[in-house]
C-alpha cells in the first residue's frame, strides 16, 4: 500500500485558504447585518454559524479546484 | 403563595376535616398527608366504601356519614367539602353557622341564588373561605398574570378556553340503584356538567386576568356522541360578553382530545397559553442576520413558485416556539399549594382577600352559561348580585 504524504506546505495553503474563507464567511455575516439591520454583537455570538458557513465555501472551492486540477491533467495528458 | 413554616407545637396545627372521599377527597386527602401543620381529624361521606378507603388511608381520623354530625366534632378548626355540587351552598352554609372554615371544590354552588346566600353568609361570618380553583395559586398561572398586568401582551382583546376530553365521563356503578349518586356529574337534579366541573376552571381564570365578570352569555350545548342515558350536554359553546367589548369563547367537548386543554389569552402584542405554560410575542426578535440571509437563500432556491395561485399568504397558525412561562419544571398545579395557603390562613386568621368574589364570579358565570344553553337565549349577568 503506497502512503500518502502531505507535506507542510500544503497544509499551510489549505489552512490559509479556510482563513480565507472565514474572512468571506465574515464579510457575509458584515453584509446580513446591515442588510437586516440586526445587532453588531452577532458577528461574535453567530461565530459558530459563520464558521460553518466558511466551511460550505471551503468545500466548494475544493469541488472548483479538484474540477480545475482534473482539467489540467487531461489536457497535459492530451498535450502529452 | 406558601404556607409559612410550622412547628411541632399542637397549636400550630390545624385540624380539618373532609366531606367528601371520592376521586377529589382522595387527591385532597394525598396532598393534605404532605401538608405540614395540618391534621386531616375526620373524614365524611355517606358511601360506605368510600369513607372507609379514606379512613384505611388516614389513621386516627373519625368517620362520618352525615357531615352535620363532624360539625359538631370539638376542636375541628375548618372543613373541605370536595362533594356533589347541588350540595355544595348547604354544607358551606351548615359551615359557617358551626363557625367552621371552609375550603369548598368548585364550582361554588348549584344556583345563583345559592352563590349569593354562600357570599351573604360569609360576609357576616368572618372565616377563612377558599374556593377549589387552584389557578389561583399555580406559580405558572401567577406568572402569566404578572405578565399581563406588565402590558406585555397589551390589553386582553379576546380569551379562547377550551377542555377537550375523550370518554364517557362515568364512574363505575356496583349496582344500578347507585347510577345518579356515582355518576351525579351527568345529572341535571345534581350538576351542570361540563360548565360547572370544568369550564369554572377557565372562567375563573378569564374573569380574574380581566378583573371582572360578564355582562351577558350566549351558548349552545347538545348530546350529540355519549347517547348513553345522561342529561347533560357532552359538548358545550358558550360566549362570555364583558363590558369593555371583550369577549371570552369556551367550548368543552368529551368525544375528542386533540387539542386537550388550554387558555389562550390574547393581546395585540403577545399570546398567552397558560396551561402549555408558554408565551407568545406577536412581533419576536428576529433571527440573526447571517440566518436570515441563509433562510432566505434557502427559500429562494427550494420554494415552489405558484402559477396562478393566490398571490396572498394564508394566516395559518404561526409556528414559533414562544418561551416558557416559567422555566423550572412544576408538577403541581396549584393544588398542593392553595391547601397550603388554605391551612395557614386558619393558623393565622387572616383570610386570603378575594377568594370568595373568585368563587361568585365563576360560579355565577358557568350557570349563566348553562341557562343561555339550555333557555337558548342571551342570560345577562345577575343585577344586584353582592360579591
Amino acid at each position: 500500500m503506497k502512503d500518502i504524504v502531505i507535506s507542510g506546505r500544503r497544509i499551510l495553503r489549505e489552512v490559509l485558504i479556510y482563513a480565507g474563507c472565514f474572512v468571506a464567511a465574515l464579510a457575509v455575516n458584515v453584509y446580513s447585518i446591515v442588510q437586516f439591520k440586526t445587532e453588531w454583537k452577532e458577528l461574535f455570538t453567530t461565530l459558530h454559524i459563520t464558521l460553518a458557513v466558511a466551511l460550505v465555501f471551503f468545500g466548494v472551492l475544493a469541488v472548483l479546484r479538484g474540477i480545475v486540477f482534473c482539467g489540467r491533467l487531461a489536457l497535459r495528458r492530451k498535450a502529452g | 403563595m406558601r404556607a409559612a413554616p410550622v412547628g411541632e407545637s399542637p397549636s400550630d396545627r390545624v385540624r380539618l376535616g373532609l366531606i367528601g372521599v371520592g376521586t377529589r377527597g382522595n387527591l385532597h386527602i394525598a396532598h393534605l398527608l404532605r401538608t405540614p401543620g395540618v391534621e386531616i381529624a375526620a373524614l365524611c361521606d355517606d358511601y360506605e366504601p368510600h369513607l372507609q378507603a379514606g379512613l384505611a388511608r388516614v389513621k386516627g381520623a373519625k368517620g362520618f356519614a352525615d357531615y352535620r354530625q363532624m360539625l359538631d366534632m370539638p376542636g375541628l378548626d375548618g372543613v373541605l367539602i370536595a362533594a356533589p355540587l347541588y350540595l355544595h351552598a348547604r354544607m358551606c352554609l351548615d359551615a359557617f353557622s358551626a363557625d367552621k372554615h371552609v375550603f369548598c371544590e368548585k364550582s361554588l354552588a348549584y344556583t345563583i341564588e345559592e352563590c349569593q346566600a354562600v357570599a351573604d353568609a360569609h360576609r357576616g361570618s368572618k372565616k377563612v373561605f377558599q374556593i377549589g380553583h387552584q389557578r389561583m395559586f399555580s406559580p405558572v398561572f401567577l406568572r402569566a398574570f404578572e405578565l399581563v398586568r406588565n402590558g406585555e401582551i397589551g390589553q386582553i382583546t379576546q380569551i379562547r378556553a377550551f377542555w377537550h376530553r375523550n370518554g364517557n365521563w362515568r364512574n363505575p356503578v356496583p349496582d344500578p340503584s347507585l347510577e345518579h349518586r356515582l355518576n351525579w356529574r351527568l345529572y341535571r337534579a345534581y350538576s351542570c356538567g361540563l360548565m360547572t366541573e370544568l369550564a369554572s376552571h377557565h372562567m375563573q381564570v378569564a374573569n380574574w386576568f380581566l378583573g371582572t365578570h360578564p355582562a351577558s352569555c350566549v351558548g349552545y350545548g347538545s348530546i350529540n356522541y355519549w347517547k348513553d342515558g345522561r342529561e347533560l350536554y357532552d359538548n358545550v359553546n358558550v360566549v362570555y360578553r364583558y363590558a369593555n367589548g371583550t369577549h371570552v369563547i369556551y367550548d368543552s367537548l368529551i368525544s375528542n382530545v386533540f387539542y386537550g386543554l388550554e387558555i389562550q389569552i390574547m393581546g395585540p402584542k403577545g399570546t398567552i397559553e397558560a396551561e402549555t405554560g408558554r408565551v407568545y410575542a406577536e412581533h419576536p426578535k428576529p433571527a440573526p442576520g447571517i440566518v436570515q440571509l441563509i433562510n432566505g437563500l434557502e427559500n429562494g432556491f427550494f420554494e415552489t413558485v405558484p402559477i396562478g395561485g393566490p398571490s396572498w399568504v394564508p394566516d395559518l397558525k404561526k409556528d414559533t416556539k414562544g418561551s416558557l412561562l416559567v422555566n423550572e419544571k412544576i408538577t403541581d398545579d396549584g393544588t398542593a399549594i392553595s391547601l397550603a395557603a388554605y391551612a395557614n390562613a386558619i393558623r393565622s386568621g387572616q383570610p386570603i382577600p378575594g377568594m370568595m368574589e373568585q368563587a361568585c364570579r365563576a360560579g355565577v358565570c358557568v350557570l349563566m352559561g348553562q341557562a343561555a344553553m339550555e333557555q337558548q337565549k342571551e342570560i345577562a349577568w345577575p343585577e344586584g348580585f353582592r360579591e
